[in-house]
């Protein structure tokens, strides 16, 4: 992909978020195609994810503002509305997007969603169950992931 | 029918017989007669049950064959009896009369009451109408004047072209004996001018027979001899009279009948009048295109078919004539011969000569009427005549409305005072304030005569009943006078008015203040949302100085007389300054000014005439210069003639103008032949500059698409009905002649671009639906922020670009975005979410923000410089060293927006002059760019700094696009090169090579030679579709 083309609205966001980045995230762009970014996410404090680093990545699309970012985690985490594939229900990633939203929005949202997991809004139903009939023990098992697979490795 | 009747011998028929036969009648008759006309009269005639059933002589239907066998014998004989009666000796005829027939005569007589004047006695040849009656010497005869047509039903469209015939008829004067009835009738000239003034109880007759065949038979000569007797109710004041002179004016072509008549009689004016309608009307001579009328004619004719007065509003191309051709309409008087006066001691500056020539005819003027040379002369359209009546009475008839008086119509009539139409730079305020000075009103309140104000309650009610009634929307303007109508002499006795636009409300004030001495003159300035509206206040001031505005507001408002204000007060003088602001009579303002009491009036103006030859007349009327404010007079004797191309009617005007105009031009001279002002050269050059490739490819684009838009216009014919877009089209050629970022500004920012405005209507959104969806909508306090966010300009970008807006739109939830952005986020076209808040909207809730900048592009970041600006930069740079300050003309306000950001790169300092500066913020400009000598350039729009504004401060000026009309430039250029300019003066135009501008150039010239006397409608209408071609080849 020519990023030559690249619109100026993702060159700006990509120098903004490099020179201000939001606190406890990381986003840079590739070298190879600036659409695609690498992105980290502090767990947040006082959530089972504290003291986890969450890698995703992130792609814009052609279409991009006009169309959300496609966002997925890499790193494995147990999430009632993170799929195992990392695909993440959130809906500014879906129907409710807007193109006045960017990139920093919404890795804040997602940053969010660790901080407040919607069991009720699943996308990941056995996670979501455990998180409704026992959710100090789903808690744990999110802790113990995070010790397990986002210790910064 | 079988043979054919020709309207001809109905109607010759028709003039013999009258109205009693049914053209069904004199068909058959002329049937029978095999179309011999004498033959077919004789039939008529002779036949005694001929006449049908049909009485009223003008049948609704005409039968055919049944109505052959009728009844109405008697008819023949006592027809003329029965219908007959005499105007003069009322009474003395049977009274049952005809429906045809004027009725009334005695009513009418006790109505006039007033004496009958003996005009002249003629004889006359009548024709008989019947046969075998008798008529001899010395009888008295009796005449039947028909009724008004109006009163006969004709029955249109039944063929026969009867309503000829009715108009004939009903033209017919009948006489008759009291023995035998019906002899005959009078001459169709005579019973032309006689019928209407013997209708209106103007002219009374009496006749006798002096000869006549002693048998008669149809068609002999009777030789009457007819005294005719004029009612002295005609010598109404003039004024009263023209009234009805308006309301005849319907039939313009229509000479009145009274001097018609008084030339049938023999009379012939011992005093002839210059001008009389028969010169008017049987003009053969064509016009000598190389007269010198005939080079300025077209030049306001062709203004005529776009100049409808719809509202009074300028049409933006709007053409006004040159300042020679002013000359050549108002003609330039020898006025070198005026006397001198001397200023007095209070005015604090030398006076030159023909100042002081200004100020002796001006104060002349102001005496009033005896004394002036004008008043002696009879008025141009007037003729005197001696009646023969005994009292040896000299009465004075208008060649033109009929009207008769027994005053002298003098040219001056009632006006006192004039216009001084010194063209631009020679002093007109200078002079003016001298005049203040000789003559300031206050102190000779004494002398101030107290039929003054009751003199004027006429003249008021004049010009309500002058408005004539055909003219409907001039009636309608005119209602506003009812209001002024029931002045009494209550008026505070003023001193001088002085009107002014706006822009020059200071200027006037720091004039007086400079040149007289302190403590002569108070001046008070009438202006602004806390003036004293107080008459006593008013009145105490020696000079009052307001705006037109303040007049039109004050003229407008409820009870001006009881509110105070300038209409409370009765003005020893009123001066309009740039007088042609009145010069739409339409228009609120001119009425306004006319409205003013006043005793003496002025008009100053450089340009007595801007476009039509019209604007004369609403000056005129404003000096009420009668008869001349009469818009019906004026139109039929000086308006029509004129665009007619009749050179009398301009003639006319010269010769109303020639006493109360004084017009000298930088050209004219002293008696000695010097030149009165000499002012320092001008070199005034164009420059030709030429598009950069880029402005060029970008010019050719635009004007592709602007020719494939008019020529499908010329295509379907419809270039005229499509003017305002032509214009549009052509506008945006002639920005991008200046700089290509021109025709991307924006237009439609005006209607929100009050941001206060802006706010209130987000706010009452949130109060009208309260109840309902009233979260949805922004919070006051945000809309606050918003709003003030715009207000200081801040610089916020577009949330989805993220760029500075670019044509931001704002939604009804008060978010702010560029318009492109927000359309490509929605799915469909019409309607979408705002990307902010995901709140609903349609496409039509999005308001356009207002912006600080007028440019789709921000213009400061991606600047370039035109090719104009290049060239307007490198000759300002070679003029910054010798310090001398130029002016900068454009009539694009936003391409001085433009010339800002390379002034201030270039550490030019410059000012900047629009429309947009209050009175406060233009004097204080006006004032900085003459003291500061840091300040180098200012810039200027051509509408701002045309009027009144002094600007010898600057030696250079830059006209930066050509204008439509060139005398609107002249006289912004003139602003600098006019009396008080050292300096010589240095005037660059700039024309852009290969462009519209350049072809601009051209219709102006081809109008030139477009010239060759007057044109009609239809060649105006082509000339223009010519140039307007031109434009686009």
């Amino acid at each position: 992909m020519a990023n030559s083309n690249l619109p100026r609205r993702i060159i700006k966001e990509t120098q903004r978020l490099l020179s201000e980045p939001a606190p406890g995230i990381s986003a840079s762009p590739s070298e190879e195609n600036m659409r695609y970014f690498n992105v980290m996410i502090l767990g947040p404090a006082q959530s089972p994810y504290e003291g986890g680093v969450f890698k995703l990545e992130l792609f814009l699309p052609e279409e991009y503002p006009m169309a959300p970012p496609k966002v997925r985690f890499l790193t494995k985490i147990y999430h009632p509305n993170i799929d195992k594939l990392g695909r993440i229900c959130l809906d500014i990633l879906k129907d409710k997007w807007s193109p006045a939203l960017q990139i920093r929005t919404v890795l804040l949202s997602i940053q969010a969603l660790l901080s407040a997991p919607n069991p009720d809004d699943p996308l990941s139903e056995n996670i979501a169950k455990h998180w409704k009939t026992n959710e100090a023990e789903a808690v744990e098992t999110a802790k113990e992931w995070t010790r397990l697979y986002a210790s910064g490795e | 029918m079988g043979n054919k009747v020709t309207e001809e011998l109905l109607s010759t028929v028709r003039t013999i017989v009258g109205s009693a036969y049914s053209d069904m009648d004199i068909i058959r008759a002329l049937h029978m007669a095999n179309n011999d006309v004498t033959a077919a009269i004789n039939i008529i005639f002779d036949t005694p049950s001929f006449k049908s059933k049909e009485r009223s002589g003008f049948p609704k239907k005409p039968k055919l064959l049944s109505s052959d066998v009728v009844n109405s014998n008697q008819n023949g004989g006592q027809k003329s009896n029965c219908s007959l009666e005499n105007e003069g000796n009322g009474g003395r005829c049977p009274s049952n009369s005809g429906d045809d027939v004027v009725e009334d005569v005695a009513r009418c007589e006790s109505l006039m009451g007033s004496e009958w004047w003996f005009v002249g006695c003629r004889e006359v040849a009548g024709l008989s109408t019947c046969r075998g009656r008798r008529i001899k010497a010395g009888d008295e005869v009796d005449f039947t004047f028909p009724l008004k047509s109006s009163s006969i039903s004709p029955s249109p469209g039944k063929g026969f072209g009867r309503g000829r015939q009715v108009a004939a008829c009903s033209e017919i004067v009948r006489f008759s004996t009291k023995d035998s009835g019906e002899i005959g009738r009078i001459p169709k000239e005579w019973a032309r001018c006689l019928l209407p003034i013997v209708r209106d109880k103007k002219i009374r007759i009496e006749g006798h027979c002096k000869s006549a065949p002693d048998i008669l038979s149809i068609m002999d000569t009777i030789v009457l001899s007819i005294s005719v007797y004029i009612n002295s109710s005609m010598f109404l004041k003039q004024n009263k009279t023209s009234l009805k002179a308006a309301n005849n004016s319907t039939e313009e072509t229509v000479v009145p009948p009274l001097p018609t008549l008084f030339r049938l009689l023999g009379l012939t004016p011992f005093k002839k009048a210059e001008f009389t309608p028969s010169d008017l009307y049987t003009r053969k001579r064509p016009l000598d295109p190389k007269d010198s009328y005939g080079l300025c004619a077209p030049m306001l004719l062709a203004n005529k078919p776009k100049n409808p007065g719809r509202n009074g509003g300028e049409v933006e191309n709007e053409e006004s004539i040159s300042d020679a051709d002013l000359d050549n309409i108002v003609g330039v008087g020898d006025s070198s011969q005026l006397e001198e006066m001397d200023p007095p001691s209070t005015l604090q500056c030398e006076l030159r000569p023909y100042q002081k020539q200004a100020l002796h005819w001006m104060i002349q003027l102001e005496k009033g009427q005896c004394i002036d040379e004008g008043a002696m002369t009879l008025h141009p359209c007037w003729e005197a005549y001696r009646l023969a009546d005994k009292r040896d009475r000299v009465i004075y008839l208008n060649a033109f409305s009929g009207d008769a008086t027994t005053e002298f119509p003098s040219t001056l009539q009632m006006a006192r005072g004039g216009i001084l139409a010194d063209s631009m730079g020679l002093g007109k305020t200078i002079m003016t304030i001298a005049l203040l000075l000789a003559h300031s009103g206050h102190g000779l309140s004494g002398s101030h005569p107290t039929s003054q104000s009751s003199s004027e309650d006429i003249e008021i009610s004049d010009i309500s009943d002058h408005s004539p009634s055909n003219l409907p929307k001039k009636v309608t303007s005119f209602s506003g006078f009812d209001k002024f109508m029931k002045r009494k002499n209550t008026l505070a006795d003023g001193g001088s008015l002085i009107i002014c636009p706006m822009t020059l409300l200071g200027q006037w004030k720091a004039e007086i203040e400079t040149h007289a001495q302190p403590g002569s003159l108070s001046v008070y300035v009438h202006y602004g949302q806390s003036r004293q509206k107080d008459a006593k206040f008013l009145a105490q001031s020696d000079v009052v100085i307001t705006s037109y505005g303040v007049l039109a507001s004050e003229f407008s408002a409820e009870n001006p007389k009881d509110n105070g204000g300038l209409y409370s007060v009765s003005w020893f003088r009123v001066v309009l300054d740039e007088a042609h602001t009145i010069k739409s009579s339409k228009s609120q303002i001119s009425v306004a000014a006319a409205a003013l009491v006043a005793g003496r009036r002025w008009c100053l103006t450089g340009t007595p005439i801007q476009n039509n030859l019209e604007d004369i007349y609403s000056l005129l009327r404003f000096l009420r210069v009668e008869p001349w404010g009469n818009w019906a007079w004026w139109n039929k004797l000086i308006q029509k003639p004129f665009e007619e191309g009749d050179e009398r009617g301009l003639n006319l005007v010269q010769s109303i103008l020639k006493p109360i105009m004084l017009r000298r031009t930088k050209f004219s001279t002293d008696r000695d032949g010097r030149p009165i002002l000499v002012l320092p050269p001008a070199d005034i050059q164009v420059i030709y500059c030429e598009l950069t490739e880029a402005e060029k490819d970008f010019y050719e684009a635009l004007f592709k698409r602007s020719k494939v838009k008019f020529d499908q216009f010329v295509e379907q014919g419809r270039v005229l009905h499509n003017y305002a877009s032509i214009l549009e089209l052509l506008l945006r050629l002639r920005q991008c002649c200046d700089h290509p970022f021109l025709v991307m500004s924006r237009g439609d920012t005006q209607e929100f671009s009050d941001l206060n405005k802006l706010a209130r209507r987000f706010l009452k959104g949130s109060q009208n639906s309260l109840e309902g969806e009233a979260k949805d909508l922004p919070s006051r306090a945000y809309v606050q922020e918003v709003v003030e966010e715009m207000r200081k300009g801040e610089h916020v970008e577009c949330p989805i670009c993220l760029e500075a807006f670019e044509d931001a739109v704002l939604t009804p939830c008060a978010h702010r975005l560029c318009r492109e952005c927000l359309l490509s986020s929605w799915r469909n076209s019409a309607s979408g979410l705002c990307p902010v808040c995901r709140k609903n909207m349609s496409k039509q809730d999005l308001i356009t923000a207002p912006t600080e900048s007028r440019f789709q592009v921000d213009v400061e970041k991606n600047w370039v410089e035109s090719s104009k600006v290049n060239i307007l930069l490198r000759e300002l740079e070679s003029l910054r060293l010798s310090g001398s300050k130029s002016i900068v003309f454009s009539q694009w306000t936003a391409f001085l927006d433009l010339l800002q950001i390379p002034l201030s790169r270039s550490n030019i300092p410059f000012l900047r002059l629009d429309g947009t500066l209050n009175q406060q913020q233009r004097e204080q400009v006006l004032k900085q760019f003459s003291e500061d000598s840091d300040i180098l350039v200012l810039l200027m729009s051509l509408k701002a700094g045309g009027v009144g504004i002094n600007l010898t401060a600057a030696s250079n000026a830059f006209v930066l696009d050509p204008w439509w009309n060139p005398a609107v430039e002249e006289q912004a250029v003139m602003r600098i090169h006019r009396i008080g300019q050292t300096k010589r003066v240095m005037i660059r135009r700039f024309i852009m090579k290969g462009t519209v501008e350049e072809k601009m150039e051209a219709v102006q010239a081809r109008k030139q030679r477009l010239i060759s006397g007057a044109l009609t409608d239809q060649e105006v209408r082509t000339a223009r579709i010519e140039e307007l071609k031109m434009l686009f080849t």
